[in-house]
């Protein structure tokens, strides 16, 4: 997976909420990396993406979406417009 | 909806603000890209830019920043973005700190716990049923609830604890937040509804219970979100899945009225409410124009549409009952404003009483509330203005940016009331006696003003005041009320000597003493007691200890009736010489020659003794002290 297909809308989400520039998001970037991404960042995170696309998560696959790839291949089954 | 091009149009306008540092632009954008879609994107981003430009906010608006720490039994940690923002929108900068989920007793109780050490300027406690009352639902749960009312005292009474004794040794304004009262429980809709310890009804009685409690602890304010979750509607208020899997007490949907309610009651206990709202008459207080449509043809009274500018009405009488001043501010003939009042009272639920001020005519607005302003000795940031015109709302916005402007929905005119409701400037945690009497002062005070401005000599004016003085022993007059002019009075104050009730009560009481209160009262009100002397006999001579005025009767001639009764009073216990004191002070300039005006000599002794103070006296068998013949006195 490359840069560019992160959408434009979750990479500056992410931007904001990490405190990080938008290019700085990549598909890479996870928990172990991100120094400020703890788990109430995890919870802003989710809920955050949840309120922008009109999704909901599994509370039982939260913890396991750790990454932004991760994050957005549940978006993706999830059917979320991106 | 907002279009994506709009919304990053916003976004780049807010990022050349910051650039420009220019923080007033910053947060108007942020409330422009935020009124159109609150998601989560946009939230985040106003935080984040927000969060960058804490100092220029601080700088060029004033903004407040309040250390604040989070006592908390639930996970309050995604909402900080929303606080944050909401709270720059009312111009305060939050410096969040949040506690540990289970340490609130400890950090309340213990005074080196993190929150003590922390010294915050706002503490806010936010915990759930299960921590403030967990055997509630147990108990509730028969539907008969014997032990009931005796749990919910014991959940109040441990609040009580905690909270006093934080308050103890703490100056921070407390804000507690109440519970959410259940949607549903195993009773179900009929049960709770009719079963006086429901745990619906429970938690209704505990919420009130610990907002009678917060009234009782200085700077401390309830905040009722279950008021809140039923605006927006219990069912969907808590996501019980987010609930249940991280303790999130708020569906993430509501993260902004939260966060906005929340702000909006803790700002209480920081500023002022608003004192006055100056109501536009034409399409505001009334439906159609004056002046086109006649006294006749203006709509207002119980059918629609005049049934919308009626609810107005009685929301402004409604505040004003509360001491909420009201004006009129309008463009119009004053004589037809008159014969509208008059004509179509019984379709008005306000009357031209109702208002302490007129300002009718055709100057411009910004001028007329200028002059209120001055009339009521308030500064700018205590007026609110309500108008329909664009142009007259951006005029007052341009030009007096104190005020805030609320634009009247002219095409939905039943929208207005709920417009005002929800803005908190006239929001208030307690409300005293003097702010209901505000009214009956502020207006007498602008009939003072208006007629001042009418007549042409200073007595005529003093004389059509009709003032009445009303001389009484200090023990009668609440004695309280004495030693309150005594511990403030400043200006007109003559020897600035504080004394204590029990030193009043000796004056009275002693033989040739005197302690004497002055009550006065004019055509336009009473200002109760507002004077006070003390005095006793020494040889021949009745010596003044203490004589003093309220500045806000300054200049009436009270001072000299309240000498004239002292002289009469010294006279009539045996003494011939009348001794009066000045002791200079930083702010008693305007009565150090009170006593030379009064043809009293100085004493040449009262120069040789090392005290600051002055001796002035009078002989009273050669000279009488005479009350201003536009007085009248009553009493002994």
């Amino acid at each position: 997976m490359s840069n560019e297909q992160i959408p434009a809308s979750l990479r500056e989400l992410l931007a904001d909420i990490f405190e990080m520039a938008p290019e700085q998001i990549t598909p890479e970037l996870n928990m172990a990396v991100v120094e400020n991404w703890d788990s109430f960042r995890h919870l802003q995170v989710i809920l955050a993406i949840e309120g922008e696309y009109g999704v909901q998560f599994d509370p039982q696959r939260i913890p396991d979406l750790s990454s932004v790839a991760l994050l957005l291949e549940e978006l993706q089954k999830k059917g979320a417009a991106l | 909806m907002q279009s994506d091009s709009e919304r990053l149009e916003l976004r780049r306008c807010m990022k050349d603000a910051v650039v420009r540092q220019d923080a007033a632009a910053v947060v108007d954008y942020g409330r422009q890209l935020l009124a159109s879609s609150g998601k989560p994107a946009n939230v985040m981003f106003c935080a984040s830019t927000f969060a960058a430009l804490t100092e220029s906010l601080n700088s060029q608006l004033g903004a407040r920043s309040l250390k604040t720490y989070v006592v908390r039994s639930v996970t309050v940690e995604p909402l900080i973005p929303y606080l944050t923002t909401e709270a720059v929108l009312s111009n305060i900068i939050l410096d969040l700190q949040v506690g540990g989920y289970g340490s609130y007793v400890d950090e309340l109780l213990n005074s080196a716990s993190a929150l003590a050490v922390f010294h915050p300027d706002l503490v806010l406690i936010i915990l759930d049923q299960e921590e403030i009352a967990g055997r509630l639902p147990e108990l509730c749960a028969d539907g008969i609830g014997a032990e009931v009312g005796q749990e919910i005292d014991e959940c109040v009474a441990r609040m009580a604890q905690l909270l006093h004794s934080y308050r103890l040794g703490n100056s921070a304004r407390i804000l507690l937040q109440g519970l959410v009262v259940p949607d549903c429980t195993s009773l179900g809709d009929v049960g709770d509804a009719n079963l006086a310890n429901s745990l619906p009804n429970s938690i209704q009685r505990l919420n009130q219970h610990l907002a009678a409690l917060c009234a009782t602890i200085s700077d401390c304010v309830f905040f009722d979100v279950d008021r809140l979750a039923a605006r927006h509607g219990r069912v969907n208020w808590c996501d019980a899945r987010m609930y249940l899997a991280s303790r999130l007490p708020v569906s993430a949907q509501f993260f902004r009225e939260y966060s906005r309610g929340l702000v909006r009651s803790f700002s209480t206990l920081f500023r002022a409410s608003r004192k006055v709202l100056c109501t536009d008459l034409d399409n505001t207080l009334w439906g159609g124009i004056l002046g086109e449509d006649g006294p006749e043809g203006i709509a207002t009274g119980s059918a629609f549409p005049g049934n919308c500018y009626l609810e107005y009405q009685k929301y402004l009488k409604q505040l004003s009952a509360r001491g909420i001043l009201l004006a009129i501010v309008s463009k119009n003939n004053e004589a037809d404003v008159r014969e509208a009042f008059s004509l179509r009272s019984a379709d008005l639920a306000l009357s031209l009483d109702s208002f302490v001020a007129l300002k009718i005519s055709w100057n411009e607005k910004a001028d007329s509330i200028r002059e209120l302003a001055q009339e009521l000795s308030l500064g700018l940031d205590s007026f609110v203005f309500v108008d329909d015109n664009p142009v007259e709302c951006a005029a007052i916005r341009q030009q007096l940016p104190e005020v805030v402007v609320v634009e009247a929905p002219v095409l939905e005119p039943w929208k207005l009331v709920e417009v005002l409701s929800q803005q908190p400037f006239f929001d208030a945690a307690v409300v005293t006696d003097d702010d209901v009497n505000r009214v009956k002062e502020y207006k007498a005070q602008v009939q003072r003003a208006e007629l001042a401005g009418s007549v042409n000599s200073r007595d005529e004016f003093l004389a059509s005041l009709g003032i009445v003085c009303t001389f009484q022993s200090a023990l009668l007059a609440p004695l309280a009320r004495a030693v309150q002019l005594l511990a403030k009075t400043n200006q007109f104050n003559l020897t600035t000597r504080r004394r204590s009730a029990a030193e009043v009560e000796e004056f009275a009481s002693a033989e040739g003493g005197q302690a004497v209160v002055v009550r006065v009262r004019d055509r336009f009100g009473d200002a109760g007691v507002v004077g006070l002397a003390l005095a006793r006999n020494l040889g021949d001579a009745c010596v003044i200890d203490s004589l003093l005025l309220s500045c806000r009767v300054i200049g009436r001639g009270i001072e000299t009736a309240l000498l004239a009764y002292l002289g009469d009073q010294a006279l009539r216990t045996g003494a011939t010489r009348l001794v009066g004191e000045f002791i200079a002070s930083k702010k008693n300039t305007p009565c150090a020659n009170f006593y030379s005006e009064h043809g009293f000599t100085e004493m040449i002794s009262s120069q040789e003794t090392i005290s600051d103070s002055l001796f002035y006296e009078l002989d009273l068998t050669a000279s009488k002290l005479m009350t201003p013949k536009w007085i009248s006195v009553e009493g002994n």
